[in-house]
């Protein structure tokens, strides 16, 4: 009898049936699937929630479709709004959705260039480490009944990884070794001082409203969305997302038109893709925790038929709407200069938030939540 | 900054919050009015086609019935892109070089017959620089086309801003426009005193219209109206402008 940490194959079956997602919508597609006699062990493995959680939604399949839309949405949004059209040829019926699914094709075909200069095994295992940061807060953030792992501590956790990511971004501008990463590294170190420490401030004062750092007990509190309990903090941490994802008017690490992609510069083919999405997929996990800690979280009406999915999804078109906000940002902005953004990081923002942290605590005394 | 006029120091404007706060909220408003109704008045070219003026300068198309052999054509180039060849016929007619052509139009302009004329044909593609010198044949029809556009769009101004407005139509673009065919010339010898009886006339007409008799001692030019075509050339190359071109 073959065993795993103690438990036989059908006792691990049954604790990842009994704690699986149930959809009513595919319950019979399910049902039939785990009776086929090695799929069943893959479907239930999928199935199971913690797996779910990382896997499908909010994990890695919502990173990703999240990606795709919201790569093709800013690209469209800006150029709506600057009189363009914005990419269409490629699937004209769909208003060019496919674009984004075409140009990450390309980059998987495009030749990867290391040149001379580079430290060359930094060079190439940086991108793909910064997926480390990015992927584990998936595993805190709950979605209704689908997490990863429950914990008092989860929403520290997760600043706390997401934290790590300017870290990686840094080490990659360093490992490329030329004058425009180091320049970009450089102005991401800046920026990453300005927004970090209004950022916690804020989520400390939030943490004061809900008194617990548990996601999940978070989102069972706000009976009152948090973003109408302390707008002022809503309104500090949507800037701080802009800052932290360099959007436009914040857009200084990468900032195109002077240092070519900053800390990226000297990317090329599929490691490039992987560079350049860093910023969308920390907007997604940023959008994830605005909407856990100002927009009820997986809170909303619940849908019947999905069953289990259904807080999932609420939460994964809450995130996808705080990212559109971001998207929009980048078409009616220009860029500050990076003393302007720091002036704004170190003043104003320090302000907002230290304010945010009075308000919640007088919410605090007022009852709390 | 030390100059000699002193220290100068740039401030920059000294901005109230309220201000501020306005021009995000403006800004802000801009943007979403512009991603709900956008004012844009980009055409899709190859999908839909920008109306235009009945005038266009576009590729030149050659009529060869119509053709005197004038050269003036070739005269008024500014450009040196019309080359005259002989026709079998003894006759010559223009060939472009789009290489060198600049699309004035002095040609079609200057043309007594409108045997070169305009078309709105702006798109033409050539696969290398020896297939841009359009002979005289190439000249005859429009150029071969595939035509993907579906719609007619004009720009039109309403309220003090520019609109698109769309049609649903096909135009052909080879299309002649209307030109007004100048009064028919003829070459007569408006000063025979002048003449010196070169002959240089006869030898150039490309139409043999003129010939020579003798006539009391004196070499006379007799010229055929219903040969001479009003080409000009032989007022051109007559050494003591004797000849001149004439209403019929």
């Amino acid at each position: 009898m073959v065993t795993i940490f103690g438990l036989t194959i059908s006792e691990i079956m049954n604790i990842m049936v009994k704690e699986g997602v149930s959809i009513p919508l595919i319950q019979p597609l399910i049902d039939f699937l785990l009776k086929i006699p090695i799929i069943q062990y893959v479907v239930a493995l999928i199935l199971w929630k913690p797996v779910f959680a990382v896997l499908i939604l909010p994990g890695l399949g919502g990173l990703m479709i999240s990606l795709l839309f919201i790569i093709w949405f800013e690209r469209k949004l800006t150029a709506r709004i600057q009189w363009r059209m914005g990419p269409l040829e490629v699937s004209r019926p769909i208003a060019g959705l496919m674009q984004p699914m075409a140009d990450g094709m390309r980059y998987l075909f495009q030749e990867v260039i290391v040149h001379r200069g580079a430290h060359k095994p930094y060079f190439v295992q940086l991108p793909i480490l910064a997926f480390i940061p990015i992927l584990l807060p998936i595993v805190f953030i709950p979605a209704g009944s689908i997490y990863g792992i429950n914990s008092p501590y989860s929403l520290i956790i997760t600043v706390a990884l997401l934290a790590l990511i300017p870290v990686t971004i840094i080490a990659i501008g360093w490992a490329s070794n030329s004058k425009f990463a180091y320049i970009g590294s450089v102005r991401e170190a800046f920026m990453y001082f300005a927004y970090e420490i209004p950022f916690m401030i804020m989520v400390l004062g939030m943490i004061i409203i809900y008194g617990t750092a548990d996601m999940a007990t978070i989102v069972e509190k706000q009976g009152i969305w948090g973003a109408f309990l302390n707008p002022f903090a809503f309104l500090g941490i949507l800037i701080t997302t802009a800052m932290a994802t360099s959007r436009l008017p914040f857009e200084i690490a990468e900032a195109d038109q002077e240092i070519a992609f900053g800390p990226f510069v000297e990317y090329s083919g599929i490691l490039f893709g992987l560079v350049m999405t860093l910023a969308y997929e920390k907007m997604y996990i940023m959008g994830l925790i605005v909407s856990v800690l100002f927009l009820g979280g997986g809170g909303g009406p619940a849908i019947p038929l999905l069953g289990d999915l259904s807080p999932a999804i609420w939460l994964f078109i809450k995130a996808l709407a705080v990212m559109m906000v971001m998207a929009f940002l980048r078409s009616i902005y220009p860029r500050y200069r990076l003393d302007q953004a720091l002036r704004i990081g170190w003043n104003s923002l320090i302000s907002l938030s230290l304010l945010s942290l009075v308000v919640a605590v007088i919410v605090r005394f007022m009852g709390g939540v | 900054m030390e100059t000699k006029f002193g220290r100068i120091k740039v401030l920059y404007p000294k901005q109230r919050l309220i201000d501020k706060i306005k021009g995000h909220v403006e800004a802000l408003n801009a943007g979403l009015k512009e991603a709900i109704k956008p004012g844009r008045i980009t055409i899709e070219y190859p999908r839909e086609r920008r109306e235009l003026p009945d005038n266009f300068r576009g590729f030149l198309l050659f009529d060869v019935d119509a053709c005197i052999s004038c050269f003036q054509c070739a005269f008024v180039c500014p450009a040196n892109a019309i080359n005259m060849r002989g026709a079998p016929n003894g006759r010559y007619y223009p060939c472009i070089d789009y290489t060198k052509c600049i699309f004035c139009h002095f040609c079609a302009d200057t043309c007594p017959r409108g045997a070169l004329h305009r078309t709105k044909i702006h798109d033409v593609a050539f696969s290398d620089m020896d297939e841009m010198l359009a002979t005289t044949e190439e000249l005859l029809k429009p150029p071969e086309m595939i035509r993907e556009d579906k719609y007619l769009v004009k720009y039109e101004i309403k309220d003090g801003d520019i609109v698109l407005v769309k049609e649903e139509t096909v135009v052909e673009l080879a299309e002649r426009p209307k030109f007004e065919i100048r009064p028919a010339k003829v070459s007569a010898c408006a000063h025979p005193e002048n003449c010196i009886a070169c002959t240089l006339c006869v030898m150039t007409c490309p139409s043999n219209a003129i010939s020579t008799k003798v006539e009391n001692g004196r070499r006379v030019l007799i010229i055929d109206p219903k040969l001479c075509t009003g080409c000009g050339l032989c007022v051109k190359e007559c050494p003591t402008c004797a000849l001149a071109l004439i209403e019929r």
